[in-house]
């Protein structure tokens, strides 16, 4: 056998060496080195979103902890007891109002209907006004604990100045800026004193609250009694409980250290994410995440019929011809931007679907008919429409993965097409197609053009009370409010570090969930023959 | 050539900050600026007042639109970082609250205003109107005008948790127009719009003689905010800003001139 390099070739062939490799093995370090720079620049993102984001933990506890140094948490207890009596006040005024519906309906004219509410207004008015006392109380202590907290922030600017302009060496500026250490238990003694002021309001609430309880009027309609009654149960019960607030306010340790378990309990399992405030900033995902999940479930509940239901049809039902209009159509949706959707969705989309939601015969539908155009219900519609080709496409590749020896044994042996569809074919390629599902979910959870203008934007954790109807409500979702709030954070403040927090979430929340895609894939794939 | 031609004159100002101010009456001032300066090019960039703060903090911006005062600790956090926080009054605004038009309601006083925007009071029929829920809107966190509302009609209190936040005035306008149960509060320049109305509070309509008078309670001065004393083209367009011409702009679209 001749040598391999003395043989003639056909093409004749240039032994180069690029730094010792030959063409070949240079072609594949190209190759192979842009699959390691892909890698190394993942491992940086996610480097850079826990580092930036991982600092906000000891950022909250800081948070948490003055929240209590400085009488805030204190002040709150006060302000819960005012929340409970609005709580009732809301309650009287929806009395009121099914008084005026019932009265109007019996006949009597607006003006005849006010006359025969106006014993029923009086009480109410002198019912809400009861609380004054107290919230004026609330509002003093409130300034307290308020000019406690914006000094001790003030000073932990000027310590932070005074840092920075020592190390640049301006020793002498440094020394002019002034930091006053705080003591806070000395400055939160007025609110501690303020405890028997609080007492003695508690005591004349109780006695008018419940003088107005025996001085109640006749209801003005007979279908009010019962409520009114359970309406004085709810009175009674309220003044009952105001020792355990007076308790609490007792027992407050202003000095008790916050963990950091508890600064990580907040974030994850907090109800209220609230910025800006004048009072006090909330970091708490709940609302978001809640937010997010309805979103993409109202999404995927559209989606999956949809996109399955396509693929299955493309794949073993349609003739040639529809195949070839139908699968370019609908991977022609995903060329939509999703911004262009969005907006299709707050000019066109929101406001048919309430028109829709006002018609008569269709009020049987949970939450229908609603009044906020901007909702889950439109944004799910348009996530499910991005989320539709994606969906489509991999459960068609699944579908089309089935080895052939099974749908052609099913007929074989004298099964319809479509019983081969249903009992052979869509079993076999199920992983696939819930690995198809996950990575519509995947796609949809991460969406944030569509959610941040069509979802609403109301920060808070939907009412789940209605049922389906919590389809109709607005949210917020975690990729919105990074969208919405990323412009006003100045870098390393805790904000900053939040909305760091809620895209590392995201993260792993998408990584999860293609994790969880490929594993399915994976080990349930038939392989192909 | 094209390209160097403006680069050879003039500079760049980029101003960011409130869109109360940004979306129509600091455009407006930069259209007539470049009339008599060409070759300055403005970057505006109208994300809410807070973005604009941060922006003069961070020194991204070299004119800071802002629709309420500074914080102290935004002063404080500027100060560690060598920054000045300089506002300049540029012309009052008012807040007006708007409703839908087909809502009967005709009058608000302050007192219903803080229960509505603060969740105290959830249902129209409580305050005198048709029964329904009611739908807050309300801008967003980084807006000076949800800063200065707070302020302004709530007592400092927060928001309703059922409020919906939105990006902008003419956003707010929207809603409220197509939502018969919505109300919201927007800057004066935006009361022209079909399908809401305007209701006066305690009988005071927002008006520029009510604002001038000070008879219309939510009123506010709006800044441009610097670094320290602004300087070269900034500087310029400041003075035009607060000179006659600048006025007459701010007065034509709906704002309070300063003088």
């Amino acid at each position: 056998m001749p040598a391999p390099d003395s043989r003639p070739h056909l093409l004749a062939r240039r032994r180069l060496r690029f730094l010792g490799l030959t063409p070949d093995d240079a072609i594949r370090a190209f190759f192979g080195g842009n699959a390691v720079v892909a890698v190394i620049v993942l491992a940086l993102i996610t480097y850079f979103l826990v580092r930036e984001g991982a600092g906000f933990f000891g950022q909250n506890r800081r948070n948490l902890e003055v929240y209590r140094l400085a009488g805030l948490e204190f002040v709150d207890h006060l302000r819960a007891q005012e929340e409970a009596h609005t709580a009732l006040t809301r309650r009287l005024s929806e009395l009121r109002l099914q008084a005026f519906d019932r009265l109007s309906r019996g006949g009597a004219d607006a003006e005849a209907a006010e006359r025969a509410l106006a014993p029923f207004d009086a009480y109410a008015d002198r019912f809400g006004v009861a609380i004054d006392p107290l919230r004026a109380l609330g509002s003093e202590l409130a300034d307290v604990a308020t000019a406690i907290k914006t000094k001790f922030a003030v000073n932990e600017d000027r310590k932070e100045e005074r840092r920075q302009l020592s190390a640049e060496g301006r020793t002498a500026e440094a020394e002019r800026v002034e930091v006053v250490p705080i003591d806070f238990i000395a400055a939160a003694r007025p609110l501690l004193a303020a405890r028997d002021r609080h007492r003695e309001v508690n005591r004349a609430l109780a006695a008018e609250l419940t003088a107005l309880l025996t001085a109640a009027p006749a209801p003005p309609v007979p279908e009010l009694r019962e409520p009114l009654e359970r309406f004085g149960v709810e009175v009674r019960a309220y003044v009952s409980e105001l020792p355990a607030i007076e308790r609490r306010l007792e027992t407050w340790d202003q000095a008790r250290p916050v963990s950091l378990g508890e600064a990580l309990r907040a974030f994850l399992f907090g109800r209220q994410w609230l910025t800006a405030s004048f009072w006090q900033d909330w970091y708490g995902l709940l609302p978001l995440l809640t937010g997010s999940l309805l979103v993409a479930g109202v999404a995927l509940i559209l989606a999956v019929p949809l996109g399955v239901g396509a693929a299955i049809y493309v794949n073993q039902f349609a003739s040639a011809r529809e195949q070839r209009v139908v699968k370019p159509a609908i991977e022609f949706i995903s060329a939509f931007p999703s911004v262009v959707l969005g907006f299709f969705g707050i000019a066109v989309l929101g406001e048919v679907l309430r028109q829709v939601s006002h018609v008569p015969w269709l009020d049987w539908i949970p939450g229908f008919p609603f009044s906020e155009r901007l909702n889950v219900l439109t944004a799910g519609c348009l996530l499910a429409l991005i989320a539709v080709p994606t969906i489509f496409t991999l459960a068609e590749d699944a579908l089309n993965n089935v080895p052939r020896a099974l749908p052609e044994a099913s007929l074989a042996l004298g099964a319809s097409r479509l019983q081969t569809t249903l009992r052979i074919v869509f079993p076999a390629a199920l992983s696939g197609i819930i690995s198809a599902v996950l990575l519509g979910l995947g796609r949809v959870i991460g969406e944030t053009m569509v959610v941040l203008l069509c979802a609403g934007n109301r920060i808070a954790i939907p009412d789940f009370t209605q049922g389906l109807g919590v389809m109709v409500e607005p949210v917020h979702t975690m990729t919105g409010i990074i969208a919405q709030e990323m412009g006003e954070v100045v870098r390393g403040s805790i904000h900053y570090r939040a909305l760091f927090m809620v895209g590392l979430v995201l993260f792993l929340l998408s990584l999860g969930i293609n994790f969880l895609a490929q594993r399915i894939l994976r080990r349930y794939r038939l392989a192909p023959s | 050539m094209l390209l160097a031609a403006p680069a050879l004159r003039g500079e760049k100002l980029v101003i960011k900050g409130s869109d109360t101010l940004g979306a129509k009456l600091v455009p407006t001032l930069a259209e007539e600026y470049k009339a008599t300066r060409p070759g300055v090019a403005f970057e505006i960039a109208a994300e809410g007042s807070t973005t604009g703060i941060s922006a003069i903090i961070e020194g991204t911006a070299q004119i800071g639109m802002s629709s309420r005062e500074a914080k102290a600790t935004e002063i404080s956090a500027a100060a560690a970082r060598g920054v000045r926080l300089n506002g300049i009054v540029v012309a009052f605004d008012g807040l007006a609250v708007i409703v839908n038009a087909r809502n009967p309601i005709a009058r608000l006083t302050p007192r219903q205003v803080e229960q509505i925007f603060t969740g105290d009071v959830t249902d129209w029929s409580a305050a005198g109107g048709r029964p329904g829920k009611i739908s807050v809107y309300t801008r967003n966190t980084s807006s000076g005008t949800y800063s200065d509302w707070k302020d302004l009609a709530m007592r400092k209190r927060d928001y309703a948790r059922s409020s919906q936040k939105l990006a902008g005035n003419e956003q707010i306008v929207a809603e409220v127009a197509r939502n018969p149960n919505g109300i919201g509060y927007v800057g004066l320049a935006y009361l022209k719009a079909a399908g809401i109305k305007v209701l006066p509070i305690n009988g005071v309509a927002p008006t520029r003689e009510n604002i001038l008078d000070k008879k219309y309670a939510y009123a506010r001065p709006t800044y441009f905010y610097c670094n320290g004393e602004p300087a070269g083209e900034a500087a310029r367009f400041v003075e035009f800003t607060l000179g006659p011409g600048g006025q007459a702009i701010a007065d034509r679209l709906g704002f309070v001139p300063v003088r």
